[in-house]
């Protein structure tokens, strides 16, 4: 079998590269720096023509485009667009922001997340991980010019990000020791033969303290609230919203190709890292009064809930997982929206206490929060709803019962934050005087994602059919190439 | 028509939302044009779930007006409606009871109009459909749907303490439904779909069965609510405004009655009646400590909620004595207390709006200022206390009459709470309206149009039953005694 170079394949990353660097090429001598939004926007776009249109095929071993990650691609690209819908509206607002830099490192930031999930080897999805993190920290300290603080959170970011990596490479070492290969498939081919099953499991778990770093799982989650605080707020949304998703799709792909038969063992390792992360989360944003502190916590329990998929140790399970993170990419884009929106217009409405009586100087901006934040606490008929309660039934199908007896009663405690900021929103009486105009930027983003949260939580058939379909389309083709 | 017949059901469910979309794209100044959708909105409600009434089969056992489309077919969930002969009268109980709160809170809501109308036409949805469900997906998210615009209703435009309030009656009822969830979950893995019909069925081991039993009951209990989870009821109550309180009166605290009968019973026949003696307890406890409460509070709204416990205990008594009178007396009991506390909820408000007092020290002589409002308020004590002619009597009288042929004991305990029921009420209303006038009421503006129409209408319903309860007892005849030939 010889490599075949069918760039057709990877232009889409390849067209992300050429574009982000000619951004930074011509980004000094531009004046009106509006040029790089547009520039993004037509990308993004053309990425959507091009994951729709173009076959799919393999680059060499390490990169395939396939059914499963070219519709998660897909959910990407609309997710990045929302986005830098979003940051356009923000840098209108925050000047200082190079907008040229930003928008360069999020296209790069994107190459990576795209490599990740078509990486074919455990090589391949390590370096294309660093490449979507790094020009993640650069985003956060770009912040720098209003934010003085957010140098350290960038720091830290990076400093938990490289253990993490280190973390990896570890187990990569172990994987390749025992199993001779870094490609997953091959693995595969080896734990079948039921051959050093331990040792192999041993490095995965390595594998998975980098990616548990990335999902901010606990007990790595320390990172989370001061890189959400410090970074601007759409990159915010960014890491939480993309990146995660990202890395979770990437995360089942590993062990859906290369650690299927390790598949139990690997859920029960995940169970006191996930009921930790869900109980941490959800007590520790109680008491935050900065509503991204508070969001950063909540991620954290959501990345656990989302997590509750892999437990269950079965395909059906593994669609839910991505389902949930999907929703949760889609209320992550709503809410960050009203928070640029906020931002904005005054940035002391950051802050919990400051938010009172909101709905009477802005009632449709409340009305949003409210149908979100309903959203976040996972209750009816909202999308929130629709994706825990999937998640809980793979859980109760895998006779873990206790395990989602246990998320869903933190489940209550975890409403509490959200009815804390209605509370203050819709019950409190003391204002804020602060002037607003809707823009199409903010308006659009933000309707789209409360537009989907209501939508899917009335009627999910669809969507949970669409990724269910990709699952299940997927593990079907790689069990016929077997 | 027959577009209307086939899809009855759907047509009272969703008809209120075109009154939200109208609602939501109204400039937020124009206060009377939004009162007047959705008070028109409700009418023709109103009048479709009595349509339903009219169309309703007596004879026939199973369900009527059954729905059942597609929704999720990968979990086998459908979009399943249907109602039999114990909930149909929930459903124009529950349309009649939004019409009254918009009547109401006509005048007495005067910050942010528009989000109250949104909300409470949004629980009208939620109500009526909750009643109508028979998929268990479908149901629970109609059942938790209604947390929501509560949370705003009560938060929004209540009382002092209404945060503390209304944050709690979120948590307890969500934490007692989450078990339901869970219950709800092991039922599909077990058998594979959510059709209330299929899993009514189904037989259980007996461990299993309890536990399920119990999921499901933690959650009912707390609505309900039963005693040692009845706390929230006060605070919630007495802290939401007066149609907030009507609502929870009204509806929401009848749906754990109704969640008893139609799915924790039928569907785990033997744990209920393993569990049945700890039930009869609670209710009698229910009934006699917050009777007992009653005689020392001195908060009129605070008094009428914990009167709701002990009715409600009398409820819970007549469903769990298993027999045919006392589970049609506990339905037509939810149905008067309904009525009667939901009126009484709106006297409550009536003064309220006017004296911003709801300390029962703070009244006296009411009569001599408001000789109407009195008289109305007379009749809604009388059907609170159970007095021949009015519904309250023909309610707990077969609820006693039942629970007497199958367990004794329970009903002498029980039947006490009916004369504690009788000292509360009586001398509250002596407090309040009799004695010297207190300069405090001295000077009272007379009953407004609307409040007068909110007051007539369940006056009219508390005499219609209280003489001629036939009709409402018919309707339920035929499905409890299947229900509880199922039982058996």
């Amino acid at each position: 079998m010889g490599i075949t170079l069918n760039f057709s394949v990877i232009l889409t990353e390849i067209i992300f590269i050429l574009v982000s660097s000619f951004i930074f090429l011509i980004d000094k001598f531009v004046k009106n720096k509006n040029y790089a939004f547009y520039i993004t926007l037509v990308t993004l776009i053309l990425a959507s023509y091009l994951i729709l249109f173009v076959p799919f095929g393999e680059f060499t071993y390490a990169y395939k485009a396939d059914f499963y990650s070219s519709t998660l691609k897909l959910f990407l690209v609309c997710g990045a667009l929302l986005i830098s819908l979003l940051s356009y509206n923000y840098l209108q607002y925050y000047i200082s922001l190079n907008s040229g830099e930003y928008y360069g490192f999020l296209l790069f930031s994107m190459v990576g997340a795209f490599l990740m999930l078509s990486g074919m080897d455990l090589v391949t999805i390590y370096l294309a991980m660093e490449l979507m993190s790094f020009p993640v920290y650069f985003l956060i300290a770009l912040n720098y010019a209003y934010n003085r603080p957010s140098l350290e959170g960038a720091l830290k970011y990076f400093i938990v990000g490289s253990l993490g990596s280190v973390f990896i490479l570890l187990g990569l070492g172990i994987i390749y020791y025992f199993a001779g290969t870094f490609v997953l498939q091959e693995i595969y081919q080896v734990l079948a033969q039921n051959l050093y099953l331990k040792e192999l499991l041993i490095g995965f778990i390595f594998i998975l303290v980098g990616f548990s770093i990335k999902l901010s799982l606990v007990p790595f989650h320390m990172w989370a609230p001061d890189a959400y605080e410090s970074a601007p707020v759409p990159i915010t949304s960014f890491i939480a919203g993309i990146v995660k998703f990202a890395v979770i799709a990437t995360l089942v792909k590993i062990i859906l190709l290369g650690f299927n038969p390790l598949k139990l063992e690997i859920g029960e390792v995940l169970i006191p890292i996930i009921l930790a992360s869900i109980l941490i989360g959800n007590i520790m944003a109680i008491k935050q009064d900065n509503i991204i502190r508070m969001l950063a916590y909540s991620s954290i329990a959501h990345a656990g809930y989302a997590g509750l998929g892999i437990i269950s140790a079965d395909y059906v399970g593994y669609s839910f997982t991505v389902f949930y993170m999907l929703v949760y990419l889609i209320m992550t884009i709503g809410i960050f929206g009203v928070l640029v929106f906020l931002a904005n217009f005054k940035k002391e409405l950051l802050y919990i206490p400051n938010m009172a009586a909101l709905s009477e100087r802005a009632p449709f901006v409340s009305l949003l929060i409210l149908i979100l934040m309903f959203s976040l606490a996972g209750i009816p008929p909202t999308a929130g709803f629709i994706a825990k309660f999937y998640v809980f039934m793979s859980l109760i199908k895998t006779k873990y019962v206790w395990v989602a007896l246990i998320a869903i009663l933190f489940a209550v405690i975890g409403a509490y934050p959200y009815l804390r900021v209605l509370k203050v929103v819709y019950m409190d009486k003391q204002k804020l005087e602060f002037n607003f105009k809707y823009d199409f930027t903010f308006l659009i983003p933000v309707c789209i994602a409360v537009l989907l949260v209501i939508i899917i939580g009335i009627y999910p058939k669809p969507w949970t059919d669409m990724i269910y379909k990709t699952m299940y389309f997927y593990i079907s083709s790689l069990f016929y190439s077997f | 028509m027959e577009i209307l017949l086939n899809n009855l059901l759907s047509w009272i469910i969703w008809f209120p939302l075109i009154g939200i979309l109208i609602i939501l794209f109204t400039n937020r100044k124009n206060e009377s044009f939004i009162k007047w959708v959705s008070l028109i909105t409700i009418i023709i409600d109103t009048i479709l779930s009595i349509y339903l009434l009219i169309n309703f089969d007596f004879s026939k056992t199973g369900f009527q007006f059954v729905e059942k489309k597609h929704w999720i077919d990968f979990i086998n969930s459908y979009y399943f409606l249907g109602v039999d002969g114990v909930s149909i009268l929930f459903i124009p109980l529950s349309t009649l009871t939004t019409l009254l709160c918009i009547l109401i809170s006509w005048d007495s809501i005067k910050s942010m109009v528009k989000e109250f109308y949104l909300a409470l036409l949004f629980t009208n949805i939620a109500m009526v459909g909750t009643f109508c469900a028979l998929d268990l997906v479908v149901f629970y998210i109609f059942w938790e749907a209604i947390l929501i615009p509560m949370y705003l209703i009560i938060g929004i435009w209540g009382g002092p303490r209404r945060i503390y309030s209304t944050i709690k009656f979120f948590l307890y009822t969500f934490f007692g439904s989450v078990f339901m969830l869970i219950g709800i979950i092991y039922l599909y893995i077990k058998f594979g779909t959510f059709d209330y019909t299929i899993l009514v069925n189904q037989k259980y081991p007996f461990l299993v069965e309890s536990l399920l039993f119990l999921a499901f009951a933690i959650a009912f209990a707390i609505k309900v609510p039963m005693w040692p989870v009845h706390t929230w009821l006060p605070d919630a109550h007495t802290e939401a405004p007066t149609a907030g309180s009507v609502i929870l009166a009204g509806i929401l605290i009848k749906l754990g009655g109704y969640g008893f009968i139609r799915f924790a019973i039928p569907m785990f026949p033997q744990a209920a009646i393993y569990f049945s003696k700890l039930f009869l307890v609670l209710s009698v406890i229910a009934i006699i400590y917050a009777g007992l409460v009653c005689l020392v509070e001195d908060d009129l709204k605070r008094l009428i909620a914990y009167s709701s416990v002990s009715h409600m205990g009398f409820v819970t008594l007549g469903i769990f004595s298993f027999n045919p009178i006392a589970m049609k007396g506990a339905i037509l009991q939810m149905i008067n207390h309904g009525i009667v506390t939901g009126a009484l909820f709106m006297c409550v408000g009536i003064v309220y709006d006017r004296t911003h007092s709801r300390a029962i020290s703070y009244y006296g002589g009411l009569a001599t200022s408001m000789p109407i409002y009195a008289a109305f308020f007379m009749v809604f004590t009388l059907a609170s206390i159970g007095l021949p002619g009015t519904n309250g009597f023909i309610g707990e009288f077969l609820i006693l009459l039942g629970t007497f042929l199958s367990n004794k004991t329970m009903v002498v305990f029980g039947a006490t709470g009916v004369i504690i029921g009788a000292a509360y009420m009586l001398w509250l209303y002596q407090r309040v309206f009799f004695q010297e006038l207190n300069p405090n009421v001295a000077e009272m503006l007379p009953l407004k149009k609307n409040e007068l129409i909110a007051l007539i209408l369940p006056t009219l319903l508390i005499f219609w039953i209280g003489l001629y309860p036939n009709i409402f007892l018919n309707f339920m005849t035929t499905s409890v005694q299947n229900l509880l030939m199922n039982l058996r």
